[in-house]
């Protein structure tokens, strides 16, 4: 073997390492090795100090000054239902639709400061608290929590969280939705509401997919405009005698999916669908991905508060807004 | 805990993959959706060996315990496994020296004084003096073999052989004289694969040509499907028919030992892991050692890989009535070895390592690569073959180690004479086949030097019958071209090169399954 045989042959196997071995990158397990790798265990990473008095003063000023100026600088929100808050004291689980990391922001921000500052988020413990500066950056500006979404049983600390008397805001869809549209709900929170004894809200969120979905980094403009979200309380929901779980869970799901209607729509109309079982199919018609996708990044478009009269070129959007979603529903 | 073996699908997550290719390795690149069958990890291994060989031996399975069968003025008889197990050579001291001493220890308590050990290589070579010693240890070495009471068995000597009768399908039992006329025969197996053992013991390692010949054949082993089980094997069946017969004659102790997965000693270890799993330090030695091989003359890399002693653990030891025994020892070779595969494929691709039962100390020639390929490997399944009847085997091996002229003489004449008339085993048995066994200088040979009998070579051919007759193409990635010729084979220089000349019959994206070994792997292909 010659020396330039022996040299090509020996940069030939370090690029193939390098390559198939991601040097420099986190390594990978093929798929199908991957039931074979034991999960990591004991890194459950604990949130107790984030509920601490000093770390709830700083919280504070974190949300107040950094966070709240920066959200409204990006995306205009509007805020429906929150007198329902009036009438409860105590813990509750605000049980909401996931399509974007906006959500918990809006729904934070959007809180009476009593109920935000009592207020924890559950977080996926694979995503959130994979890396320690995330975890502790989560869990100082949002009051995050680990849960495993894997497993489908909740780690011991939303029962804990609860008992201290904090309330809780879970997405039961356990991640957020590709293209919008609702996914199916787990029993997780309807699990912690019956077992604790708390009321559920329904929250809807509306908008939060267009400005900002999956895969983006950054809230998007849309004509050059913050894009309008907006986020819809509804009324609490308790578990009834003897109701199971699993007939408590879908209640749950038909609470989310009447807001987002009432949404579109107006609350009375809402109601009538509600009450005639015919609340649209939260998880949207069976017509191709880009359709779906389609329908949902449409910009938000609603009447201005009473006594402000839209402008004409809103109530052309809207117009050709309802007729694309009408063309879409046929 | 050892976690089991299990069956890859390779996607972009996957990294290079290894090889094995004689004196060396090669890190390849498989097309995406090629299945990769993994063995089980090293089970755990057995901390007191001596506390679990002498219970084997006070409490056997069907049979007296060991200290009732010895008795003063008896004439005892130890056989036991040749150098062809376990693979690689075990590191000292020997499962086999260790079960020897115990014996010996309880036959001297009964005073035994005519005591013979013999190694049961039926047509094998003789092994030479330290070869011996490394299996039974220097104690027991000492004290027989220079008084020519430790020894290789001589399937050639007229005077040493009895015949037993015939089994029922007319087969001859021809076996040592020594062992069939003894009070006890106590024979020490290693059971490396799940085709050793059993009354494969001594009806076929203390046997003769006489003997051999009736299931050594190319159609019995294309009826042994697979030869790594023994229910399923016509090869087994006619040796459990002779072992049956023996039983009728001599009293036989067998005693069974299991070894775990452990093949590779450091610092070669990482090639016992799975790529995806290997650290820095992992990727660094398989450079190393990738770069250090290329640089090496072979020679040197044939001193490098024939070095290497493997740590294996024991897993099991069994001792008594050769049948029950044996099916204790089945059990553990399935729980190191078993490998569930869901259904066979088109391609099924092998890596041919440097190391064979036939070439410890020697070198794998072409005729033993084929063998090790397309005999042992392409036989390590139950059920059904991994590849699909008319599919194609790809396997790797340069195939350029040529003859050793002291072990392997008669291949050479095989290679050169035999094969360049025909490579059909059907053929190749029926017109030459009692010319070599009856050669009067390959005889010789093997009763005086160290060399493989004359009709060894016909046997290696005769493994490889089954494959050749279920698969359409053979091809050999990296091998002598002319040499594969020569074997009735094609080489190619890529995978992909290979890939492309067996489409004609499998087709241009055919399913791929590639059997991961070393460590051993036994396919359960559930059709």
């Amino acid at each position: 073997m010659g020396v330039g045989e022996f040299l090509s042959g020996g940069v030939a196997d370090v690029r193939r390492t390098a390559r198939g071995f991601r040097w420099g990158r986190r390594a990978q397990v093929p798929r199908s090795a991957e039931p074979f790798v034991q999960p990591p265990t004991g890194t459950v990473f604990d949130t107790g100090w984030a509920r601490r008095p000093s770390v709830v003063a700083a919280r504070e000023v974190a949300q107040r000054v950094g966070l709240e100026p920066l959200f409204r600088a990006q995306v205009r929100t509007r805020v429906e239902g929150l007198d329902v808050l009036e009438r409860l004291d105590g813990p509750v689980i605000f049980v909401a639709n996931h399509a974007s990391h906006l959500d918990t922001p809006l729904l934070l921000l959007s809180l009476p400061d009593s109920w935000r500052r009592r207020t924890a988020v559950a977080a996926a413990a694979d995503y959130f608290f994979d890396t320690w500066w995330k975890a502790v950056g989560s869990s100082l500006v949002f009051n995050t929590f680990p849960i495993d979404r894997r497993g489908g049983s909740m780690a011991a600390t939303p029962g804990e969280v609860l008992a201290d008397g904090w309330s809780l805001v879970v997405y039961p869809e356990g991640t957020r939705s590709r293209d919008g549209w609702l996914q199916g709900f787990r029993m997780g929170a309807a699990y912690l509401a019956q077992t604790h004894g708390v009321p559920v809200v329904p929250v809807a969120h509306r908008g939060t997919f267009a400005a900002m979905p999956r895969g983006a980094g950054w809230p998007s403009r849309h004509e050059g405009r913050r894009r309008e979200v907006t986020v819809r309380f509804g009324e609490p929901l308790r578990a009834r005698e003897g109701e199971s779980v699993r007939d408590f869970a879908p209640r749950i799901k038909d609470a989310v999916a009447a807001l987002l209607d009432e949404e579109r729509t107006s609350w009375y109309e809402a109601r009538l669908r509600s009450a005639a079982g015919t609340t649209p199919d939260p998880a949207g018609p069976d017509v191709a991905t880009w359709r779906r996708v389609w329908a949902q990044t449409e910009p938000v478009v609603t009447e201005p508060h009473a006594g402000r009269r839209p402008a004409p070129w809103s109530r052309l959007r809207a117009e050709v807004a309802g007729r694309a979603r009408s063309a879409l529903e046929r | 805990m050892s976690r089991p073996g299990f069956v890859l699908e390779v996607d972009d997550r996957t990294p290079p993959l290894v090889v094995h290719e004689g004196l060396g390795f090669r890190m390849e690149e498989f097309p995406l959706g090629t299945r990769v069958v993994y063995p089980p990890e090293a089970l755990p291994a057995i901390k007191d060996v001596d506390g679990a060989i002498l219970d084997a031996l006070l409490h056997p399975v069907d049979s007296e315990p060991l200290p009732e069968l010895l008795f003063a003025g008896m004439r005892l008889t130890i056989a036991f496994d040749d150098i062809s197990l376990p693979l690689p050579t075990m590191a000292r001291p020997d499962h086999r020296q260790r079960v020897i001493e115990a014996v010996l220890t309880l036959a001297a308590e009964a005073g035994v004084d005519d005591v013979e050990i013999i190694a049961a290589n039926a047509l094998h070579r003789r092994m030479t003096g330290p070869e011996l010693e490394h299996i039974v240890g220097e104690r027991v070495f000492r004290s027989f073999h220079p008084q020519g009471k430790l020894y290789n068995f001589d399937a050639e000597d007229r005077d040493a052989l009895v015949h037993l009768g015939t089994t029922e399908e007319g087969e001859d039992v021809e076996i040592s004289k020594r062992a069939a006329e003894s009070d006890l025969l106590v024979y020490v197996n290693l059971n490396l694969v799940a085709m050793d053992g059993g009354h494969k013991s001594v009806g076929v390692g203390l046997s003769s040509y006489t003997s051999l010949r009736h299931h050594h054949t190319a159609k019995t082993m294309v009826h042994s499907r697979s030869f790594m089980d023994h229910k399923a094997s016509k090869m087994h069946h006619s040796a459990w028919r002779m072992g049956r017969l023996i039983r009728e004659h001599v009293k036989v102790f067998q005693i069974e030992t299991t070894v775990n997965n452990d093949v590779f000693p450091k610092p070669f270890d990482f090639l016992m892991k799975r790529e995806w799993e290997w650290n820095v330090k992992d990727q660094a030695s398989m450079l190393a050692a990738r770069r250090g091989l290329a640089l090496a003359p072979q020679k040197l890399r044939h001193k490098i890989f024939h070095d290497m002693r493997a740590p294996y653990g024991l897993t099991g030891v069994n001792a008594g009535e050769v049948e029950a025994v044996h099916e204790r020892t089945i059990e553990k070779v399935h729980a190191q070895q078993l490998v569930e595969v869901d259904g066979y494929s088109d391609v099924l691709v092998l890596g041919v390592p440097y190391l064979g039962p036939y070439n410890v100390n020697s070198s794998m020639n072409p005729i033993l690569a084929t063998c090790m390929g397309l005999g042992y490997y392409f036989n390590s399944y139950r059920g059904h073959p991994m590849v699909k009847r008319g599919g194609a085997v790809i396997l790797y091996h340069p195939l350029d180690e040529g003859f050793n002229q002291l072990h392997h003489p008669s291949y050479v004449d095989f290679y050169e004479e035999v094969l360049a008339e025909t490579t059909d085993p059907q053929v190749i048995g029926e017109k030459y086949e009692k010319q070599f066994a009856e050669d009067p200088w390959y005889r010789h040979l093997y009763r005086t030097s160290h060399a493989y009998h004359g009709v060894h070579p016909f046997y290696m051919w005769y493994w490889a019958a089954h494959a050749m007759d279920h698969v359409g193409d053979v091809v050999w990635v990296g091998g002598d071209r002319r040499v594969a010729k020569r074997l009735g084979f094609r080489a190619a220089s890529s995978l992909a090169d290979a890939l492309e000349m067996v489409s004609g019959s499998v087709g241009t994206s055919p399913s791929i399954t590639y059997l991961h070994n070393p460590p051993h792997i036994l396919a359960d292909v559930k059709v």
